[in-house]
């Protein structure tokens, strides 16, 4: 058995250390990404509000005179 | 306020200069907990010898044990960010205990669950009702809790205010759980299971551990930095300092 | 104006919730059939053996009107938030953890007693030995004002939200533990022969505290979630 095999069989408990190991890396990778997604979406929002606001200013003095 | 706070201390209570703080922060913290994790790494699945009881279904101990005391240790960080935010009503005292409820709902939850693949070839059995098993159930429980609460409100900052309420409860309510399971389960007559057993841990052992706990702790400072960054936007959305972040990254 | 005295103010809150519960007879069946029906079911399930239903009657009769509370729970302060009269109680020169106190009394004494009324038919239904019963009452009256005392803090902390149920079932669960372990542990202690005044020592201790430490909580929890 090569030097690999041995470090992955792992004395024969593969089947419980290694899925420890993945649950552990899967749960605090969901963790660092989720708050990375987050700010996008938020920063997206923010950004859609801000160009609804200035829309709106732009729109005002020219729509103002033609009302009466 | 009183004098004896120095005046530092006061700025960094404000969102946007703790943006900035932990903007520095963070990528230092994120590359030493990847740094001190890889070293862990390797010293204990590769340096570390087996154990002679227990071979090398042992080594489940270097993400088991940390992630166990950093559940523990993220509980009380957001029970004393929540005391500071209910007393004093800072803003960046509630978006720390709030923030710090999914990390230590995760870290509980691997606890849990390596615990249980751990106890399986060690034990026989997936789950067993001890003292210490049920009280990690327990706190998983207070932390879904109180995101459960932190969420249920439209109001954020009320809602932050409620949950934190609710952690304070939960601090008090720990050690009274830990306490009567004890006396049930030895009213039961349960299997007294003992982790570490007679063996006295060895220092080929000991300094991975010690490493991956001082591991995540970096990893849970990196992620409350960059938690409590993102909520911050989201909270102080109406802010122009908040404004200016949101057009210079539209421009990349 | 004159101030009414606490004790008249303690009086007309609790004859006012009592009221308002009589009203609504219905309200007070409906944990009492819960409780019932799903002890009912446990034999259906298990199978209709004696001594599998003796070990576990005392644990299943606890657990029971411990759901039972918890369906009762949800509408302890709704119909008050509703009509605003809960705001007014916060608004009251009298003290309002005292107010509140009373509020919980009426509560227990509308869906608890009832429940502990109930208790032994529902014990006699799973087969426990009569001599066990007094002690299942014992536990019982201790532990369901613990529980409601203990509910009302997370009840007012969701009052500021719409459908909180599961999530007070969820918040409940991590702070009955002790009560439960408790409760069920004097039962099975007496059930075997053992000393039981343990259990129901530490239980009466844990109620002395809730007594004293709950309303004001609760207190403190509801101005935070009317706070707006």
């Amino acid at each position: 058995m090569s030097a690999l095999q041995h470090f992955l069989a792992m004395g024969g408990y593969a089947a419980y250390v290694w899925p420890a190991y993945a649950v552990f890396f899967i749960v605090l990778i969901a963790d660092t990404l989720a708050p990375r997604l987050r700010r996008r979406r938020v920063l997206a929002e923010l950004r859609a509000r801000l160009a609804r606001q200035n829309a709106r200013q732009e729109r005002k003095p020219l729509s103002t005179p033609a009302s009466p | 306020m009183s004098d004896w706070i120095p005046l530092w201390l006061h700025k960094l209570g404000s969102p946007p200069t703790f943006y900035r703080f932990a903007g520095v922060l963070q990528p230092w913290a994120m590359a030493l907990a990847l740094l001190l994790g890889a070293v862990a790494l390797y010293g204990g699945l590769v340096l570390a010898p087996a154990d002679y009881q227990q071979g090398d279904a042992y080594r489940i101990i270097f993400i088991h044990v940390p992630s166990a005391w950093m559940s523990m240790f993220i509980y009380a960080v957001m029970g004393v960010a929540s005391f500071v935010a209910l007393v004093w009503r800072i803003k960046l005292a509630e978006v720390v205990a709030m923030e710090s409820a999914p990390i230590g709902a995760a870290f509980t939850f691997i606890t849990l669950v390596t615990g249980s693949l751990w106890g399986k070839p060690m034990w026989g059995t997936w789950w067993t009702w001890d003292a210490r098993l049920t009280s990690e159930l327990v706190l998983l429980f207070l932390f879904l809790g109180v995101i459960g609460l932190y969420h249920a409100f439209e109001d954020r900052r009320q809602g932050a205010r409620a949950a934190a309420f609710l952690a304070i409860i939960g601090i008090i309510n720990v050690p009274i759980v830990h306490f009567s399971v004890n006396w049930w389960n030895t009213l039961h007559q349960g299997s007294t299971v003992n982790v570490f057993g007679q063996s006295k841990i060895s220092a080929a052992m000991l300094w991975p551990l010690l490493t991956m706990t001082l591991a995540t702790k970096f990893y849970y400072a990196a992620s409350l930095f960059r938690r409590a960054r993102t909520d911050l936007l989201a909270l102080e959305g109406g802010k122009d300092w908040v404004r200016k972040i949101a057009e210079d990254e539209a421009d990349r | 104006m004159t101030r009414p005295g606490l004790a008249t103010a303690c009086a007309a809150m609790l004859r006012r919730d009592l009221t308002l519960a009589w009203r609504r007879r219905g309200d007070i069946a409906m944990p009492v059939l819960y409780a019932l029906i799903v002890t009912t079911l446990f034999p259906f399930a298990l199978g209709p053996e004696d001594t599998l239903l003796q070990r576990i009657a005392g644990g299943v009769v606890l657990v029971t009107v411990l759901l039972a509370m918890l369906l009762a729970l949800d509408a302890m302060f709704s119909s008050d938030i509703e009509d605003g009269s809960l705001e007014q109680l916060v608004l009251a020169p009298q003290p309002l953890a005292l107010m509140l106190g009373m509020k919980i009394l009426a509560h227990w004494l509308a869906t608890a007693l009832p429940l502990i009324v109930i208790a032994p038919l529902m014990a006699a239904m799973l087969h426990l030995p009569g001599a066990v019963i007094p002690v299942l009452l014992l536990a019982l009256a201790l532990a369901t004002p613990l529980l409601s005392l203990l509910g009302a803090v997370l009840v007012a902390l969701t009052a500021g939200t719409r459908r909180s149920g599961m999530l007070l079932a969820l918040m409940l669960l991590p702070l009955c533990v002790p009560a439960v372990i408790f409760a069920a542990g004097a039962v099975a202690a007496a059930q075997q022969g053992l000393p039981w005044l343990a259990p129901v020592a530490w239980l009466a201790a844990a109620l002395v505290l809730a007594v004293v430490l709950a309303p004001l909580a609760c207190a403190a929890a509801l101005r935070i979630a009317l706070d707006a």
